[in-house]
């Protein structure tokens, strides 16, 4: 996020896309309709009805896999009316020709045809998104799980600079990160392609400099393996041994089936967590790794903001905190580590990571945490980023052409299927499903289905349907309800018992690799 | 009644806490203030409304309620001596009106053993402690007028001390402090009670609420508005002082063997009222919401509910915690027809 948590509460304007926030993100959500009811303006981009549409003033439902058609219409209509913010596009942006290029194509007819969103509401839209005083786009995984998502993110980032909707209070482009700490673990270089505080590994200066601080001969400079090409790589038996660490594959992947065939040709796998999980289960090793509440450390969260959790009971059995396993695990392979606490590891990623500098415990057991950039001790941590210039001095636009989902209905698989959350329950279950309350709130996935679709193929309320794609099928109760649109089926990919990903489509973004989970052909069917 | 020099409190506490549990208000690294087991450097004096009411010391968000040993049951009953330093009049109502509830037509045995061993020390509050707090409203403070083993009045130097209990004179027994005479010292008290009462807010759009609520009178509308934005965080019940919800769950850790864990719960959430058949009588946000306020509001137990007008205590969390402003004050103003639109 390039704005803080609290300055939700003080925006004009939201943009909200590609994001269920009161379901994922709930007191974000609750910021957003505390600030509506207080006057503020909300523009819903989701095809589904979410609970936000009934806060909107203006909900556009663009057909799945669109978002560049409409963001660029909105630029272009944006251009075309003079809206946009010619001093900030001037000052701090370059590349604005080569946008106003590619997004003169977008016109609103063009932009209602692809989408399905009607001209005088993205008109409506564009207008009032860059008339905002203090506007801020939010996104999630609606935006990114695409084969798109790359482009669809530059998109947003466009929209933003172009209207000068960046590096103030409560103006920003605000993606939620939806887990405690992703943007920790992604801050901490558990990406294939960087070590701590994105320095590229392939920058010969940042190897050296990790070479010295770690004592290893020549680091390797060449970007590793996504999770989808592990997979793939495993299938050819290139890759022989995965090490999975808090994460359950078989249930979190595209094409399970396929996981589960690439698992199985590994010569060793081991998973560390904290419950037996799907794919733990199927380990050669499992290290039962300690609770959040069994161990020290601190958490990223969505807004840059390093906070510190402490152990307030002890692990059961012979879990371990996960940093004790990895090192007494490299101690094993040869390279000692021989931190004495958690305390001593910040200690180095003080030293290493630039915008955690300043971040210490000591710091962090007097306040509630501190948010990066924080480069020395007496930084007071950073609220917003991009103040006044970008990290890379000026801001370019990046233009992207609309592209259609990988994989469009046909005859046969006739429906899209969009997957997501639900608010009772946590990614692939693993900890949310051994909770009385929350199984019993939701007990089983749901698959939604707008009536008309349902009658059509004598489906009722509750009703079991199988729903199929190319590559898997699973089964689910139905639930009738306009909050999808005809030819759109919705559902979950919590519950083993019916794994929506032996469905989902493998096919990834060229640069992040994230496959596209929100969009992809499916037939369905009532059981008998 | 006594007097107790303030400059004695620490030793009296550290006293206690050498034979019983004590918890008491402290002042964390973080700044945040929580009450917690005595801690002689973190205690303060300086704490306001603690965020939460002390009801999991007698209703523990989750506790084991038996356990089954290779077919063999047995009750676990967990109860030790606790003194409950500080708490405000509002929370011990709570306690009172709770405790009512839970051993009323039959005893629980896990909240009535708690509670018995639990020792209150109520420190009179000398005003409001934010905005939301409501007590004189309710007849639940700003003082507690029964019910505690021990009231403190602050008076800057010293404290009085008000005995409410035979226990509470025991514990005292041992510190020999300096006696008042009693006709003074309960001037003195009052006029405390009084001043505090006087800046206290008056909340009276609930009692306006629980009378429309009453007659069917309430403004239409009003629980579609606020259902339509709940999020279902369910931190309304878990910080008010008199939500006694459970839920039940047997977790098996081998055949013959497990434990049942009662756990917090919360109406506001479907499954609660769910039915086998998938049948749920209140199948809305706004109906769920509803009942929850009528609960606090209009269905309440003569007895249960001690000298306060209602099931509510005043202790306004429920408005200071929710995200989305879905507090008892802004219902009742809601109810009432107070409230301004798009507020």
């Amino acid at each position: 996020m390039t704005n803080s948590i609290g300055e939700f509460e003080d925006a004009d304007l939201f943009l909200v896309t590609g994001s269920n926030t009161t379901e994922q993100h709930p007191l974000i959500g609750s910021r957003i309709i505390n600030a509506v009811e207080r006057g503020a303006s909300l523009i819903l981009i989701d095809p589904r009805g979410i609970k936000l549409a009934g806060f909107a003033g203006l909900h556009l439902k663009q057909n799945i896999g669109t978002d560049v058609a409409v963001l660029n219409g909105m630029m272009n209509i944006i251009i075309e009316e003079g809206l946009f913010d010619r001093e900030f596009v001037e000052d701090r942006t370059e590349g604005f020709e080569a946008l106003r290029n590619c997004v003169s194509r977008y016109t609103p007819r063009v932009v209602e045809m692809i989408t399905g969103i009607n001209r005088h509401d993205l008109e409506k839209a564009s207008r009032m998104y860059a008339e905002a005083r203090k506007a801020m786009i939010v996104y999630a995984m609606g935006i990114t799980q695409h084969t798109t998502g790359t482009d669809n993110v530059k998109t947003c980032a466009n929209l933003a600079m172009l209207t000068g909707h960046l590096g103030r209070p409560s103006t920003g482009v605000n993606p939620l990160r939806g887990q405690n700490n992703v943007q920790g673990a992604c801050d901490m270089g558990a990406l294939p392609n960087v070590f701590s505080g994105y320095q590229p590994v392939a920058d010969a200066a940042a190897r050296k400099k990790f070479e010295e601080a770690w004592g290893v001969g020549e680091l390797d400079g060449k970007p590793g393996l996504t999770i989808g090409e592990m997979m793939d790589a495993a299938l050819r038996r290139e890759v022989r041994a995965l090490y999975v660490m808090g994460e359950n594959p078989i249930m979190s992947d595209p094409n399970s089936s396929h996981i589960e065939q690439a698992l199985s040709n590994l010569d060793i796998l081991v998973v560390q967590d904290i419950f037996l999980s799907e794919t733990a289960a199927r380990a050669d090793v499992v290290l039962p790794a300690a609770s959040f509440a069994e161990r020290d450390g601190t958490y990223t969260n969505t807004e840059r903001r390093v906070q510190l959790s402490r152990k307030s009971v002890s692990p059961p059995g012979s879990a371990r905190p996960d940093w004790t396993i990895i090192c007494e695990l490299s101690r094993l392979c040869g390279y000692p580590m021989d931190y004495g606490s958690t305390a001593e590891i910040m200690k180095e990623i003080n030293r290493v990571t630039p915008s955690y500098g300043g971040i210490t415990y000591p710091r962090l057991e007097n306040s509630h945490g501190l948010q990066w950039p924080c480069p020395t001790e007496d930084h007071p941590g950073t609220a917003y980023l991009h103040r006044e210039r970008f990290s890379k001095g000026k801001g370019t636009f990046l233009p992207c052409e609309f592209k259609p989902l990988a994989e469009q209905p046909d005859e046969e698989y006739d429906f899209l299927l969009t997957t997501g959350r639900i608010y009772f329950h946590y990614h692939t279950g693993t900890m949310t499903r051994r909770i009385g309350a929350l199984s019993r709130e939701a007990p089983e996935a749901r698959v939604e289905i707008h009536p008309e679709d349902a009658q059509r193929l004598g489906i009722r309320n509750n009703d079991m349907v199988e729903i199929a794609s190319r590559r898997g099928a699973a089964k689910a109760r139905a639930e009738l309800t306009v909050r999808v649109p005809r030819k759109v089926v919705f559902s979950t990919f919590h519950y083993s018992e019916s794994p929506i990903n032996s469905l989902t489509n493998p096919a990834v973004d060229p640069a992040a690799k994230i496959p596209e989970y929100k969009g992809c052909a499916v037939k369905v069917r009532r059981c008998i | 009644m006594k007097k107790l020099p303030k400059a004695e409190l620490k030793g009296l506490l550290i006293r206690w806490a050498e034979e019983y549990r004590v918890l008491a208000p402290g002042l964390k690294a973080n700044g945040d203030c929580l009450f917690d087991d005595f801690d002689e450097e973190s205690f303060t004096l300086d704490y306001g409304k603690p965020p939460l009411p002390p009801k999991s010391v007698c209703f523990p968000q989750s506790e084991i309620t038996f356990t089954v040993d290779n077919g063999r049951y047995s009750p676990t009953v967990k109860a030790g001596p606790t003194i409950l330093f500080g708490i405000r009049a509002c929370d011990l109502m709570g306690l009172r009106q709770s405790s009512n509830f839970m051993n009323r037509d039959r005893r629980d045995p896990y909240y009535g053993a708690r509670r018995d061993a639990a020792f209150t020390v109520v420190m009179a509050c000398p005003g409001p402690q934010n905005d939301n707090c409501f007590c004189t409203t309710m007849n639940s403070g700003p003082a507690a007028s029964r019910g505690f083993d021990l009231q403190l009045y602050d008076f800057g130097e010293s404290f009085i001390v008000e005995i409410g209990s035979p226990e509470g004179e025991e514990f005292l027994s041992p510190f020999s402090l300096p006696d008042l005479e009693p006709r003074k010292a309960a001037e003195r008290t009052s006029e405390f009670r009084s001043k505090a009462s006087r800046a206290m807010r008056r909340a009276d759009a609930v009692p306006e609420a629980m009378d429309r609520l009453k007659n069917g009178t309430e403004n239409e509308g009003v629980w579609d508005r606020f259902g339509d934005k709940c999020i279902q965080c369910g931190a309304c019940a878990y910080v008010c002082p008199t939500c006694t919800c459970f839920d039940v769950s047997d977790h098996v850790s081998a055949p013959g063997s497990g434990i049942r864990v009662r756990s917090w719960d919360v109406c506001l959430l479907g499954g609660f009222t769910r039915e086998a058949s998938g049948h749920n009588p209140r199948p809305t946000q706004a109906l769920r919401l509803k009942r929850r306020h009528e609960h606090k509001m209009l269905y309440y137990n003569g007895d249960d509910i001690q000298e306060a007008i209602s099931g509510c205590t005043g202790c306004g969390r429920c408005s200071d915690f929710c995200p989305v402003h879905i507090g008892t004050l802004e219902v009742a103003a809601a109810l009432a027809g107070r409230d301004s639109p798009g507020k």
